[in-house]
């Protein structure tokens, strides 16, 4: 089966054997999820100024040697207009990078593979293998044993990041991905590409990616971005989020990235801005769901139902007095087991047997009390026991791993 | 009270770019420069300091046009070449940036090697330990306070500007040999003055400046700052450069004593430090080789994979990094065998390589040209007439200085 890179330059010839010029370029108009078949034939002559296209039904029969069309080639209907939608593999794709979602990766485009898929010649593949440099530059016959392998990327896994086809249309299928996934994307394209893709998706989605991002990377894209649209974002992410995103900023752009978020959002953040990185108070979100010991359980699922959407994750329902004193905790298991008349103060564990945080507690305290009371979120306290906050497993985990 | 806390921001805004100019331009001052400048000052005196005056100008404006590439494609110099010149010329920029390295890798460990000789310890024990102390530490990830504390010893080279100082050269002479063009039509001063500008405007230093740009995510907001750090930077390295060469063409070509080991380099500093000088050079070059040692096979790595779309970088696994780890083991394993050649000369190794820099350098330096003058890629930023009249300068100079250094050996003016 062909690869692209055997045509460029290959003489065309119509139907009467003249010759017509050479192949430059070939055009497709990619669809998600499918293989895309040629659409036109760009060809360059040096008769004509300019280069012209020629839609790829009229090709009769195309090999490395010549390239014939099946009519007779007339000047009167030249063409030279580039054809909406589509996208010029050799300009906008050979040699250009690419997002392989299958691996969740950017690779650059050594060489494509053209095949027949439902009668018609189509990009099916794309070789990002040392092979396919070493065809491109002529040096196959060093792989004289052929032991070199073939590496092909699934076209339909594959999306093209320059040229006609843009990130915003694309990203409707990375959406597909796992943020975890996206972000790792993001770190490998460049700041511009990067910036594009985030924009391009939805607030909520873009929060998850950011969240997920490298904290060095994560800093330069937002400041590329600017407060603008990073305010939207960050208007969608958790709390101690967007106080980690803030952190990162001098004091002069994180008031100005603060502008941009609802005055409530703005208040909470500035509050848990005032606390050091590494501590609880640094760490905690203040995203949970906080009821007093006199409601009933059947209260409490309402209300989880209702504020649900605005929690990253929720494992545990946390009670509080009128005047905020941590009074415990109930799980949602027990939440599941019990009747919906039962009050919440007799089935929550008292504040003595669930362990709790202080908010100057350093990270090799909270992990002590994490693990000695099997918390997966625990409870984090000022210095007159009110409730401030929550720090979840996977924030202490991040902190641990930060480039994972 | 405004007024001062303006100034303060100002000043902080500075600080965050300063950086990739100043550090560019001190590894600059590696063991190959080292060398370099020594033996031109030493072998020829100060008649060379108008070569050194005018490739400081050609090293402020390519590496303005780096960082501005930079800050404007966001993306390394590798990918920018791949995307609009195609596979072909990919390979051979390539080609020719990583021979460049390799012979820059290999004057750093020549550097290594040579700055224990001074102390009789023999290469074979200092440079394996040499190579496996960068290959851990580029793994083990401390790369970066690594190449911050050479950084710092890299300062030692503010020695040889009070050693210039207390040596009380004619400074006259040597301000009128900066502007007054001498030249010689022998083989080695050809070979030292291409060995001169190869090791001030280096390929690798064209790469270098564009990543670290893209990296540390300076945009065209910083790009005034980034541009006087650029020009700020040039002009350090070449005052030390210069103080180098004084040093040595006044307490060695004086006396007619020429470089052949780092001992002989070592006795310019003697008016300064006296018995401490051979300790005192051995340490300078110990820490700019080392420097060299650790930014190089990195760079040579991420530049090629960038080009080729290999994955980089240090958190990849084993398996899927692996084209990257083999260039940089590569890289650390060849040089270090070159050196450990019996019989090689440390200090031709250091020398030669500058050459291979400099006869490399032009074929890079278009590729920037090109690049620095599409429209499609820069858009208004591309490039002034002066600084491609400068740029162009620099290419056709060390084109025909190389042509002629081809000419007079193969005529045999020795």
């Amino acid at each position: 089966m062909p690869y692209i890179s055997e045509f460029i330059n290959t003489t065309i010839q119509d139907s009467s054997e003249k010759n017509i010029g050479k192949l430059k370029d070939v055009l497709i108009r990619p669809r998600a999820g499918t293989y895309a078949g040629l659409g036109y034939i760009l060809v360059k002559n040096k008769k004509y100024k300019k280069d012209f296209f020629i839609p790829f039904e009229q090709v009769e029969n195309l090999s490395n040697k010549e390239i014939t069309l099946k009519n007779v080639f007339s000047e009167s209907n030249i063409e030279h207009t580039v054809p909406p939608e589509h996208i010029f593999l050799i300009k906008d794709v050979l040699d250009q990078q690419i997002v392989d979602m299958g691996g969740a990766r950017v690779v650059r485009v050594n060489d494509l593979k053209l095949g027949v898929f439902e009668g018609s010649m189509s990009v099916l593949g794309i070789d990002i293998s040392f092979k396919g440099l070493l065809r491109r530059l002529g040096l196959t016959f060093i792989d004289f044993f052929k032991m070199m392998p073939s590496n092909l990327i699934d076209w339909r896994q594959a999306h093209p990041i320059k040229g006609a086809l843009r990130l915003d249309t694309v990203s409707q299928n990375l959406t597909k991905l796992h943020p975890a996934d996206l972000a790792n994307i993001i770190e490998d394209l460049n700041i511009k590409q990067g910036g594009q893709l985030v924009t391009s998706l939805d607030e909520r989605e873009a929060a998850k990616v950011l969240e997920e991002m490298d904290p060095h990377l994560k800093k330069i894209l937002i400041k590329h971005m600017g407060p603008e649209k990073v305010g939207k974002i960050i208007e969608r992410m958790s709390v101690d989020e967007a106080v980690d995103v803030i952190k990162t900023l001098s004091k002069d752009e994180a008031r100005h990235f603060l502008s941009f978020l609802q005055e409530g959002k703005s208040k909470t953040v500035q509050k848990l801005l005032s606390h050091p990185n590494d501590t609880a108070g640094g760490l905690m979100t203040t995203d949970f769901v906080r009821v007093t010991p006199d409601w009933t359980v059947g209260d409490t699922i309402d209300e989880i139902r209702k504020i649900s959407p605005s929690l990253r994750s929720l494992l545990y329902v946390y009670v509080t007095n009128k005047r905020d004193i941590f009074q415990g905790t109930v799980s949602l298991r027990r939440l599941l087991l019990a009747q919906s008349h039962q009050k919440i103060s007799s089935i929550m564990k008292k504040t003595r047997a669930t362990g709790n945080l202080r908010v100057h507690n350093k990270i090799n305290e909270i992990t002590t009390t994490m693990t000695k009371y099997n918390l997966y979120s625990a409870a984090v306290l000022d210095k007159k026991k009110r409730l401030v906050g929550i720090v979840t497993i996977d924030d202490i985990m991040r902190r641990i791993r930060p480039n994972a | 009270m405004l007024k001062t806390k303006s100034i303060l921001k100002k000043l902080a805004f500075i600080m965050a770019v300063v950086g990739p100019g100043i550090i560019a331009a001190n590894a600059d001052n590696d063991a190959g420069g080292i060398t370099t400048y020594s033996i031109a000052g030493a072998h020829f005196g100060v008649k060379m300091l108008w070569v050194l005056f005018l490739i400081t100008i050609s090293l402020a404006v390519t590496q303005e046009m780096g960082v501005r590439i930079g800050v404007i494609t966001r993306q390394g110099l590798g990918g920018i070449i791949r995307e609009n010149f195609g596979i072909k010329w990919t390979a051979f920029a390539m080609v020719a940036m990583l021979v460049a390295n390799l012979g820059t890798i290999t004057a750093e460990f020549a550097g290594v090697a040579a700055a224990f000789s001074i102390f009789g310890i023999s290469k074979f024990i200092v440079v394996p330990l040499a190579a496996l102390a960068v290959w851990f530490i580029l793994l083990k990830g401390t790369f970066r306070t690594t190449q911050k504390i050479f950084l710092v010893f890299s300062a030692f080279y503010i020695v040889y500007i009070i050693n210039g100082f207390i040596i009380h050269p004619d400074f006259g002479e040597a301000i009128t040999s900066l502007v007054k063009p001498t030249i010689e039509w022998t083989t080695p001063f050809l070979l030292t003055m291409i060995a001169l500008i190869g090791t001030t405007i280096t390929p690798w230093g064209q790469f270098f400046i564009q990543s670290y740009v893209v990296d540390k995510g300076l945009d065209i907001k910083h790009y005034k700052t980034e541009k006087a750090e650029v020009y700020v930077g040039a002009f350090i390295t070449d005052i030390v450069s210069f103080f180098i060469i004084i040093s040595t063409a006044a307490v060695l070509y004086k006396h007619g004593i020429r470089i052949t080991d780092a001992k002989d380099a070592a006795m310019a500093l003697r008016p300064l430090a006296g018995n401490l000088a051979q300790l005192l050079f051995a340490f300078g070059l110990f820490s700019a080789s080392m420097l060299g040692a650790f930014i190089l096979p990195t760079a040579t790595a991420y530049a090629l994979c960038e080009a080729f779309g290999w994955e980089s970088g240090f958190n990849t696994t084993w398996k899927t990094g692996r084209t990257f780890y083999s260039i940089i083991l590569f890289t650390i394993i060849v040089p270090a065998l070159i050196v450990l050649l019996p019989k090689i000369s440390l200090i031709k190794i250091m020398i030669l390589s500058q050459d291979v820099n400099g006869i490399l350098l032009p074929f890079i330096l278009i590729f920037v040209m090109k690049i620095i003058n599409d429209k499609r890629i820069m858009g208004e930023h591309v490039n002034k007439p002066i600084g491609n009249i400068i740029a162009w300068a620099t290419i056709y100079g060390i084109i025909g200085a190389t042509v002629v250094l081809v000419v007079t050996s193969l005529l045999g003016y020795n």
